[in-house]
């Protein structure tokens, strides 16, 4: 494995340099760096100008001259600590700073939309899959098909009119309007009549009943000032962690087994403890304050599931670990939606964004800035995961529907085996492993940036680098950009087929 | 999470339903502004599609909007960019007076309290900073242009004095405009290492002066996101840099140690927002005031806001015009008249600019746009009867008569950009094979700029392209003249060249004015060039927000930041 490594490295270093080769030299060829002074009415100035930028860019020098300046700036990145020099861009400013500038930004905002798309996508395509031709099978296609040949630009402007400059309006002045009444009973209906299956009548009539009770609750929220200030309460707070410890457990075995469903939920309980024990402690807290207390609800956690685990110690462990993180995570969200109302006022009522990466100089406790991240993230990770999205559920129904006719499937079944069983040990492990090479390239190509959505959503990330400097000519900056981006497919690319063998033991990489 | 998920997947599939049912009921709804209390500070942002990056405005490789817009109000000169196109004095700063005209003398006195926000006032030094650095004495400092300050003999003054005097070695038609966006001459001393930058200046200290003029030309420019020590970059004006969130904004703060009236608003934030995107940020409140280029759905976008905000358009101090290549076909100044005759100039504005200004006009001079006070005396003095309209049965008839019916007309522009395309279709129109009989060919080229390109080589009949306007006078000299840098026509009159000689070198505005409607007649007569239009500009801020102020010249609204409010 380790020769196979090095191999796939050195020949990595190779594709690199003749790839950057071809780079520098399709972008050099393709237009003028200096076209846009000639419309300056002043010649001294005009000639002040071009040979500002000739003398700063080595213009002159023979193109192999200037290939090779770069390239002996470039290969620094390679060796650690001699500094790292791509060379300035047209307005002399040093690419590696942009570079350094954009990357992070770009991350912030594919990150996020990556890792909800694939985890939606494969848990929607899957249960596609196996209630294939269903309802809700035929929903979601639909959806995905949709979604997928949507132009994102056209969905990030219509997110921005309705997602935040609507929504920012009529939060303004909550009313269950007609409008809003049909919209949320209607999405309501939908959802419900999806997920109940059976005959059309059964669904039309839980859809008709989901509709209405949608349209009671969301009155009801409304009537009480919910939407002016949100958030769970201890009640509800409670009521969700109880529902993570049940959850918890029937991931791991089933509700018979009391021993695991009772640790669980004891996690639970001390987990809603610390939080609202260490309110004061949690009212501006740091991340590694957060990441202490959870770290001190999870061992408490896997204390009790030792002591009493007994012979489920093992499932009792793992139920208590995803029982603390998914508290943790509830009570992360309803911390962070609770200062709402204070963030709202900061932002003089208008709390979804369109633009940017976040309120310039915001300040504010932990959860306020957390929530202005989260105001600015949510459209931008919308439009991005609307389309990759539709993609994953595509691939995973197809890689699912494949496994579930497979020989060893019915193999399982004749066993005698439950059907959840067969469901995630059996199938899913194997519809994944395809799943995976398409997870890890993608991560690589979302590195280059989202383009469109970090145009129109404002976001100063790699594919905004790429693109303005494909504008101007501006060589060094595109390949800045290029540079990062094709280490990273590279990467992901040795990734995923190291992952490929580690999932399929019938892969060896020699 | 899924719920949340599926409820924003179905949101989105409503979304696009209700756009078709609803699709122009925009507008109506009412800004929500909760924080009426006056006490509070204000602050204000405004959207700019590029992103700031150097103090220093004046070197060869900062000299861009995107730095000076900022720093409108952040160092300040002895003269402003006015809405109407005019240099005016910027009597807080300090006042000037020309004293002699041969030779051409200036006094100069910084107001008296006038300190930089570190408390080090500005004098001696500062105006000699200025005057140096863009002097060209010296390579080390590397100035966008030398214009002017190359001409001065002397700034008298001895460090620490207030008053100086500027002595020229030739009179310079724009000394008015001289002067502006003074940097501190302390940081430069203190950054080069060197005591007094009189003294290094008079004694030729050649190794402080280097240091000085590197850290003039880079130690202003900045790293994305990474603002320097306060001290390193002090403000003269109302307000100071505070902070910079790189690709996001840069944030300005009212400068405490302001020696005039303060700022209205405590704190100016300008956002980096793409053109596209600043309607819906404005719509949303995310900013206050816009001035992007204008196009027809971004007007359209405005115009659904309704009352929630204030927009107008207006020109632009940019014009379209179209010239002539004497080297070719159109040396016959026939078949430029015919070209004259045919050219739809009024169609292409009421088409092409009239939708996003509705009061263009069809443009006649070539040195003043329609919004400055000079503009309809000269325009009417130096115009042609006879191409005041279209005729193009009189073009076809002097094609006719010269026997010139299908002369290949090649009509060069860059591309992208759909409105010069447009202009182009419409030209063919009039004066191709349909109209006046040209054999009218569009070569539109994304390389017309580029140095092989068909604007320096010449391989045009008529060039389409734009060039940016201003009240000061030695800037176009270069165009019309014989073998003027920037004159690709090849056009060349004696008279012309006179003229513009004397013009560069004349101080008094009103004979700057009557020398130029000399220059402009003789320029028609001769069919040199052929002015269009202004390029439309356009404004838009929030119902709330006062004091936002239109300017044509490339200060935009940031010209008078320092009235901005939200009510």
């Amino acid at each position: 494995m380790a020769a196979y490594i090095i191999r796939r490295l050195l020949a990595s270093l190779l594709i690199l340099l003749a790839a950057s080769f071809l780079m520098y030299t399709l972008v050099s060829f393709s237009g003028d760096p200096l076209a846009e002074f000639t419309a300056v009415t002043d010649p001294d100035q005009k000639a002040l100008l071009i040979e500002n930028r000739i003398d700063a860019l080595g213009l002159d020098d023979p193109f192999f001259v200037q290939y090779l300046n770069w390239l002996g700036g470039a290969t620094q990145c390679l060796v650690p600590g001699s500094g790292c020099d791509l060379g300035l861009n047209l307005n002399n400013q040093p690419v590696t700073a942009l570079v350094a500038d954009a990357f992070p930004t770009t991350l912030q905002l594919v990150l996020a939309a990556t890792v909800l798309s694939i985890i939606l996508g494969v848990a929607i395509g899957i249960i596609s899959a196996i209630r294939q031709y269903s309802a809700f099978d035929y929903t979601i296609t639909f959806a995905a098909f949709l979604f997928f040949s949507l132009p994102i630009f056209w969905v990030a402007v219509l997110l921005k009119e309705f997602g935040a400059i609507r929504i920012n309006d009529w939060l303004a002045d909550p009313a269950v309007t007609l409008p809003v009444a049909v919209v949320m009973g209607g999405l309501s209906a939908l959802f419900f009549s999806a997920i109940v299956g059976g005959s059309r009548r059964r669904r039309v009539a839980a859809g008709l009943a989901a509709g209405i009770a949608g349209v009671g609750v969301f009155a009801g929220l409304v009537a009480s000032g919910w939407f002016a200030n949100p958030g769970m309460g201890p009640g509800l707070v409670s009521l969700g962690a109880a529902a993570c410890a049940v959850g918890a457990t029937l991931l791991f075995t089933n509700l018979e087994n009391r021993r695991v469903l009772a640790t669980s939920l004891a996690t639970a309980v001390v987990g809603v403890a610390v939080a609202y024990g260490a309110y004061g402690l949690l009212s501006d807290p740091t991340w590694v304050t957060l990441l202490a207390l959870s770290a001190l609800v999870t061992a408490i956690g896997v204390g009790i599931a030792l002591t009493f685990g007994d012979i489920d110690r093992a499932a009792a462990i793992r139920a208590s670990v995803v029982t603390s993180f998914l508290v943790g995570l509830l009570v992360f969200l309803d911390r962070t939606v609770s200062s709402f109302a204070a963030y709202s006022d900061e932002v003089n009522g208008r709390p979804i964004a369109t633009i940017g990466s976040k309120t310039p100089n915001f300040e504010g406790t932990f959860w306020e800035v957390t929530l202005d991240t989260a105001t600015h993230l949510l459209l931008p990770t919308l439009a991005i995961m609307l389309i990759s999205f539709a993609g994953y559920s595509r691939y995973s129904r197809a890689s699912m529907l494949e496994v579930m006719n497979a020989d060893y499937v019915r193999t399982a079944r004749a066993k005698g085996l439950t059907e959840r069983t067969v469901v995630l040990r059996h199938a899913f492990r194997n519809a994944m492993i395809p799943l995976a090479t398409l997870a890890a390239l993608d991560f690589g190509a979302v590195i280059g940036g989202a383009i469109i959505t970090e145009t129109v959503f404002g976001w100063k990330g790699m594919g905004v680098l790429f693109t303005s400097a494909l504008n101007k000519f501006d060589t060094n900056q595109i390949m800045g950009v290029f540079i990062v981006t094709a280490v990273a497919v590279l990467i992901f690319n040795l990734i995923a087929d190291i992952s490929y063998a580690v999932l399929d033991p019938r892969i060896r990489l020699t | 999470m899924g719920s949340t998920r599926k409820r924003a997947s179905a949101w989105a599939v409503l979304a696009g339903a209700s756009l078709v049912l609803a699709a122009c009921t925009g507008g109506g709804t009412d800004p929500v502004d909760p924080d009426d209390t006056s006490t509070e500070p204000v602050t204000f942002t405004y959207a700019y599609e590029q992103e700031w990056q150097a103090y220093n405005t004046t070197t060869v490789a900062t000299n861009a909007s995107q730095n000076a817009i900022p720093m409108n109000r952040v160092t300040l000169g002895f003269w402003y960019f006015a809405p109407d196109g005019s240099v005016a004095p910027e009597e807080v700063f300090g006042s000037y007076e020309k004293v002699s005209d041969d030779p051409l003398t200036i006094d100069y006195a910084f107001a008296d309290d006038a300190v930089w926000s570190d408390g080090e006032p500005i004098d001696c030094d500062d105006a000699w900073l200025t005057w140096y650095s863009q002097s060209g004495q010296t390579d080390t400092f590397k100035p966008v242009s030398t214009d002017g300050y190359e001409d001065i003999k002397t700034v008298e003054c001895a460090d620490g004095e207030k008053e100086f005097s500027v002595t020229y070695d030739k009179p310079y038609a724009d000394w008015v405009a001289q002067f502006g966006a003074i940097l501190p001459a302390h940081v430069v001393e203190k950054e080069a290492g060197i005591d007094d930058l009189i003294t290094a200046i008079n004694e030729d200290d050649t190794k402080g002066l280097e240091a000085a003029g590197d850290f003039w030309t880079k130690g202003w420019v900045f790293k994305p996101g990474e603002l320097p020590d306060p001290s390193l970059v002090p403000a003269s004006g109302e307000y100071l840099l505070d902070t910079w969130e790189s690709g996001n904004s840069l944030t300005l703060k009212a400068n405490e140690n302001f020696y005039g009236e303060a700022p209205v608003a405590d704190t100016v934030v300008i956002r980096f927002i793409a053109a596209t995107s600043q309607a819906q940020a404005l719509e949303n409140g995310e900013i206050q005031a816009m001035d992007p280029q204008p196009n027809p759905d971004l007007k359209k976008q405005l115009e659904a806001l309704g009352d929630q905000i204030v927009f107008a358009s207006d020109d632009q101090f940019t014009f379209e015009h179209y010239d002539f290549n004497f080297d070719g076909a159109f040396g016959d100044k026939a078949l430029r008249e015919a070209f004259a005759l045919c050219l739809p100039r009024q169609t292409i504005v009421d088409n092409l600019i009239k939708p996003d200004n509705p009061e263009a006009i069809v443009l006649d001079s070539r040195y003043y746009l329609p919004f400055q006070p000079q503009y309809e005396e000269v325009a009417a003095a130096i115009t042609p009867e006879e191409y005041a309209s279209q005729d193009i049965a009189q073009a076809k008839q002097i094609l006719e008569d010269n026997n010139a019916l299908g002369t290949e007309l090649r009509l060069g522009y860059i591309v992208p950009n759909d409105r010069r395309v447009s202009e182009a279709a419409l030209i063919i129109d009039a004066c191709g094979p349909k109209g006046a009989g040209f054999d009218v060919k569009d070569e539109g080229d994304k390389t017309f700029f580029n140095a092989g390109g068909a604007l320096v080589t010449g391989a045009f009949d008529i060039a389409l392209f734009a060039w940016a306007g201003s009240p000061l006078v030695t800037g176009s000299s270069e165009i019309y003249t014989t073998d003027g840098g920037s004159n690709y026509g090849n056009y060349s009159n004696k008279e012309v060249d006179d003229l513009t000689e004397q013009l560069n070198q004349t101080s008094d505005l009103a004979v700057q004015q009557d020398l130029i409607t000399q220059i402009e007649t003789i320029l028609w007569e001769d069919l040199a060039t052929i002015p269009a239009f202004a390029f439309p500009g356009i404004v838009a801020y929030d119902a709330a927000a006062e004091g936002v102020e239109y300017n044509a010249t490339q200060s935009g609204l940031a010209w008078n930041m320092q009235n901005w409010n939200i009510s």
